[in-house]
């Protein structure tokens, strides 16, 4: 190709252009530049759809798939990993004698499914607090929220190792008397893709616009 | 000792002592209304200390709950955890905020469900004095 040749701009300005012996290979370095920044740039976007314009939480480059499990809801249906496949899902962990978080966090579940266009991600309260969280317990505590968030624990060994699947630590801490305690838990919602693996984080603190806007983009919803 | 406060405040008929808590003000005064056999829930409201001392608030109580106390909510290192023993200081003229996600008076044991729309007489103590205001019941969204 005779770049010069063919380009009236380099053709008017000829006597500055190089020699098409030195052109050339010019030209085809140039061209192989931006194809290659082009595909890096397809590669980056191909790994993180939509990790530049999140607001307000993180998605991983590479999904986490999630170990089997085996635990109940409050209506004492099974939870296992099948329930996280074939839809978005965001879980947030706690229990039910928090006074603060936890039901600051529902509320957001809950304006967010209100916000969001249908279907929304599913939401899921995992309660790290099997003990105190009956079943009874906890059906009560979500269906406060609304019909969208499912209350969901088990047996501590299950609990346990969806939980370390998701990325979630918790610990007992002695309250002030004999028998009390309260848990110190993860603050973030985690988002699970409809391939049961763990997507992203979205750590505190949690705006209903931000979230809604990302879970919109990277959801579908 | 430990002390009976709201047999304390009754006894002394702390309804309006001049002198409790000087200065201490808050605005929209709520309390979360509670998922139904929640064992606690927590009260917020913003504050200001309209006073020329320093306030530090360490607690409170409320009618229809056996006990109150106040804490802070923080995130260290992507765990939610409460901390509490740490009073909340109003320099004079300073403003600051029980807010959800943050310092709450945690209000343990209803006597009985409160329902949106209801009042609470709830009273933030500064060491041994305590101001009382009138809290609304809401169901928090956002």
């Amino acid at each position: 190709m005779r770049a010069a040749a063919r380009h009236p701009q380099l053709r008017r300005h000829r006597k500055f252009s190089l020699p098409p012996s030195k052109a050339l290979p010019l030209a085809v370095a140039a061209v192989a530049a931006l194809a290659a920044g082009i595909w890096g740039a397809l590669q980056w976007q191909a790994r993180a759809p939509a990790a530049a314009t999140l607001q307000s939480g993180v998605v991983l480059a590479q999904p986490r798939p999630i170990a089997e499990f085996a635990l109940l809801d409050q209506d004492g249906k099974p939870f296992t990993r099948e329930q996280l496949r074939g839809r978005w899902t965001v879980l947030f962990a706690g229990f039910t004698h928090c006074p603060d978080v936890c039901p600051t966090t529902l509320g957001l579940m809950k304006a967010l499914t209100q916000r969001l266009a249908q279907p929304a991600p599913a939401m899921v309260f995992l309660s790290v607090d099997p003990e105190r969280d009956t079943q009874d317990a906890l059906a009560a505590y979500v269906r406060h929220f609304g019909a969208a968030i499912q209350g969901v624990t088990g047996p501590r060994e299950e609990l346990d190792r969806l939980c370390a699947s998701l990325g979630i630590a918790y610990l007992k801490i002695p309250g002030a008397t004999e028998g009390d305690y309260t848990v110190d838990h993860s603050a973030a919602l985690v988002l699970i893709d409809p391939q049961a693996r763990v997507a992203g984080y979205f750590p505190p603190p949690h705006k209903l616009d931000t979230l809604a806007a990302d879970l919109s983009e990277i959801a579908g919803t | 000792m430990r002390i009976n406060w709201p047999a304390a405040v009754l006894a002394l008929g702390l309804s309006a002592p001049a002198g409790a808590c000087p200065g201490l003000e808050v605005e929209e005064p709520w309390i979360r209304e509670a998922p139904p056999g929640a064992m606690m829930t927590a009260a917020y409201a913003r504050l200001r200390n309209a006073g020329d001392r320093l306030l530090r608030i360490d607690g409170g109580f409320a009618a229809n709950f056996a006990s109150a106390e106040l804490h802070r909510s923080i995130v260290e290192n992507g765990i939610s955890r409460m901390v509490h023993g740490e009073p909340l200081e109003l320099l004079p003229g300073a403003t600051g905020a029980l807010a959800p996600g943050s310092w709450h008076l945690m209000l343990l044991r209803p006597s009985r469900p409160l329902k949106a729309g209801e009042q609470v007489a709830v009273a933030l103590k500064c060491g041994r004095q305590a101001k009382e205001f009138v809290f609304t019941v809401k169901a928090a969204q956002e």
